[in-house]
């Protein structure tokens, strides 16, 4: 089996495992797993480097601010369960009983929302270079580096929870008047659908805002500092040791688009003096064949 | 608000009825080997190649009836093979049966041994040298040219520097007006062209300046952002919805292995992409240079079809319509298709619209009957 065939069989059945697990627990109020939600992962601000001044402290702060997110959103969580069984029932549905569960909990949210920030942290965070400790000058920037993104990603986080929490809101709203317009309670299906549409318009409205634009370019832009730390970082120790470095070979890569753009340029102006002295060949069928040369590129921006 | 009785016996059938499911759909994804899950299988043969790029012609499926040969030229976001996902929903497969004389090129995989490669050098490097190639092998002067999306801009630009070498010019979910997603305004419409602006140019050349190019992973995300509940159902609800009826699993499946395969754009490909055209809206403005030429929209006179999708939240419409007020072209018609973006190629009422459409355009202006 391909490892894609592997990976998704596999990725099934922990799928499948947790539905098959959340049918046994269908019994249990909703309230047990919103409070569950509590005991999650934390972003821990004891991650945050202890040298770093006044960026630890900001990093310590956007981390108390995520808690205290965090903790109300538990609190809406909480009651948000708690109105489940008062709105929810009709025949029993435990897929939709488990989407839902798993919808509503702001960890998976939190877990839908952050692929970004995710690919910019895969992105940005290189190799660990914690025995580099002869280059402190360089060390510390990307220490300086590393904590800045942090500390905006957890702003960025705090802003997706806001958004969490004001979807949860208007969801209970929502709720309790789809409930009472016909005076029976929604199906688990149906609340499901009311849960993916409040937040599906929550979310893209937070991510139209100014302020969630605005942070998620604080992040591109310090991911990319980080990036561009640890690349220094390396050069420097690339250079001494006399290994090729990334700028060594962007040099070798620009200078063989140009060379390829010249080969081409000057194969195309070859045909063109051909075709101007030799009538036009008959059509050929069979067989990749040899790129016609063609007229010069601009180079590269910068 | 008393909440409803449970049924018990209902409940256990319900149970059970997910299970069967479950099971059912775990031994068909047991039993499914990657090579079950095939796209862009409409047999073909590499024709020309180029340091990554490849030209490949397809072999008729029809009698031909259109003389003049079509290049269909997709984009670097993506893949070509979209337009040829599975037997029953491929425009390429729709278009050779109505008799087409069919060609794709593929850029390949860009690697950071790319960064450098320009639009210029696609457009009027490859994009050219594929043409000539075509018309060579045609006996022919003029091609008809079928860009989507990125691919479509390679295209349009294509055919305002070099009117003389195209016969037709289709498009298919093409942006033109990079901030004509403000003319809606429609909710989760246009996120790609806010999200670009709310950039500096300064943060899009850092961008490349510390990745190379623009990953594949990195444009996929901000795909994602699009749909943000969509996104998160996907693994869960939606795959439960096909996974035990092997038909629409494979369906299903063909999609992933498509969105799975996105290639790094280019890095100073990716600067001009996002800067001169998201950011600055150029080619609207008739502004943007190739090569030290100016990409002229008024100098594009050929019969032009420009194909969008009514509700492309990647390419929201008025950002593709807004080419009819700049071509000179005697015959410009624009077909509105019902759904989204890949919607186009795959949804039931478009694939028996889309392709007979561009045949018929085609034939109209066919400049060498077959």
């Amino acid at each position: 089996m391909s490892e894609y065939a592997k990976a998704l069989t596999n990725f099934w059945s922990a799928q499948g495992k947790a539905v098959l697990d959340a049918q046994e627990k269908a019994a249990r109020a909703l309230t047990d797993n919103m409070q569950a939600m509590l005991s999650g992962r934390m972003p821990s601000v004891a991650e945050a480097p202890g040298d770093a001044g006044a960026l630890t402290a900001e990093l310590t702060q956007a981390g108390d601010a995520l808690m205290q997110l965090w903790s109300a959103a538990g609190s809406l969580s909480t009651e948000l369960a708690s109105n489940m069984g008062k709105y929810v029932g009709g025949a029993k549905d435990d897929t939709a009983t488990a989407v839902l569960e798993r919808m509503l909990d702001p960890r998976q949210w939190m877990a839908g929302t952050g692929e970004l920030d995710d690919v910019l942290a895969r992105m940005a965070e290189g190799p660990r270079l914690a025995d580099m400790w002869d280059l402190e000058r360089r060390f510390a920037r990307v220490m300086r580096a590393w904590t800045a993104m942090r500390r905006r990603a957890l702003e960025h986080q705090g802003i997706a929870l806001d958004a969490w929490m004001r979807a949860g809101r208007r969801y209970m709203e929502e709720l309790a008047g789809h409930a009472s317009a016909d005076g029976h309670p929604l199906d688990r299906k149906r609340a499901l659908a009311l849960w993916t549409e409040v937040a599906n318009r929550e979310l893209l409205q937070t991510q139209r805002s100014e302020r969630f634009l605005g942070s998620q370019r604080e992040l591109i832009r310090n991911s990319t500092e980080l990036r561009m730390a640890q690349q220094d970082l390396v050069e420097h120790f690339g250079k001494q040791y006399g290994f090729p470095t990334r700028s060594e070979l962007d040099d070798v890569h620009r200078s063989l688009t140009e060379m390829r753009r010249e080969l081409r340029r000057v194969r195309r102006a070859l045909a063109d003096a051909q075709a101007a002295a030799v009538p036009t060949p008959p059509p050929a069928n069979d067989g990749p064949v040899a790129p016609a040369p063609r007229a010069p590129r601009r180079k590269a921006t910068s | 608000m008393a909440q409803a009785p449970i049924n018990p016996a209902a409940a256990v059938a319900d149970a059970a009825k997910i299970g069967t499911k479950m099971l059912t759909g775990g031994r068909l994804l047991g039993e499914m080997r990657d090579e079950d899950v095939q796209i862009a299988t409409t047999p073909k043969d590499l024709v020309w190649k180029s340091d990554k790029v490849s030209l490949y012609h397809y072999r008729p499926l029809a009698e031909k009836r259109i003389g003049v040969p079509a290049l269909i030229c997709y984009g670097l976001i993506g893949r070509w093979t979209m337009t040829d996902l599975q037997d029953d929903r491929s425009l390429v497969r729709n278009l050779l049966n109505l008799g087409l004389d069919l060609y794709v090129v593929d850029w390949g995989n860009p690697s950071r041994a790319d960064r450098y490669l320009t639009l210029d050098d696609y457009i009027t490097g490859y994009l050219d040298d594929c043409v000539a190639e075509i018309a060579r092998r045609a006996g022919v002067e003029k091609v008809n040219l079928l860009g989507v999306c990125e691919g479509g801009v390679f295209t349009t630009a294509y055919a305002a520097l070099y009117p003389e070498k195209v016969n037709t010019l289709v498009l298919t979910i093409t942006p033109v007006d990079f901030h004509a997603d403000m003319v809606e305004n429609r909710e989760g419409h246009g996120f790609i062209n806010l999200w670009t602006r709310s950039l500096e140019p300064e943060d899009v050349d850092r961008l490349i300046e510390a990745n190379g190019n623009l990953p594949g992973e990195f444009m996929g995300a901000v795909f994602n952002l699009m749909t943000p509940m969509r996104s998160m159902m996907k693994y869960n609800w939606d795959m439960l919805e096909v996974v035990d009826d092997e038909k629409r699993l494979l369906n299903w499946l063909r999609m992933e292995k498509w969105i799975a395969d996105r290639p790094d754009h280019p890095g100073e490909a990716a600067k001009q992409w996002l800067k001169d055209l998201y950011q600055q809206n150029k080619l609207v403005k008739s502004e943007w240079e190739l090569d030290g030429r100016r990409v002229d929209l008024g100098r594009i006179t050929m019969p032009v079809l420009n194909v969008y999708a009514k509700d492309d939240h990647i390419i929201p419409p008025a950002t593709s319509r807004a080419l009819g007020g700049k071509v000179r072209s005697s015959d410009y018609k624009e077909l509105g298709l019902p759904g989204g973006h890949v919607g186009v190629f795959v949804g039931g009422k478009s694939q028996k619209l889309f392709a007979p459409a561009v045949a018929e355009f085609l034939q109209q202006h066919d400049a060498k009957p077959a």
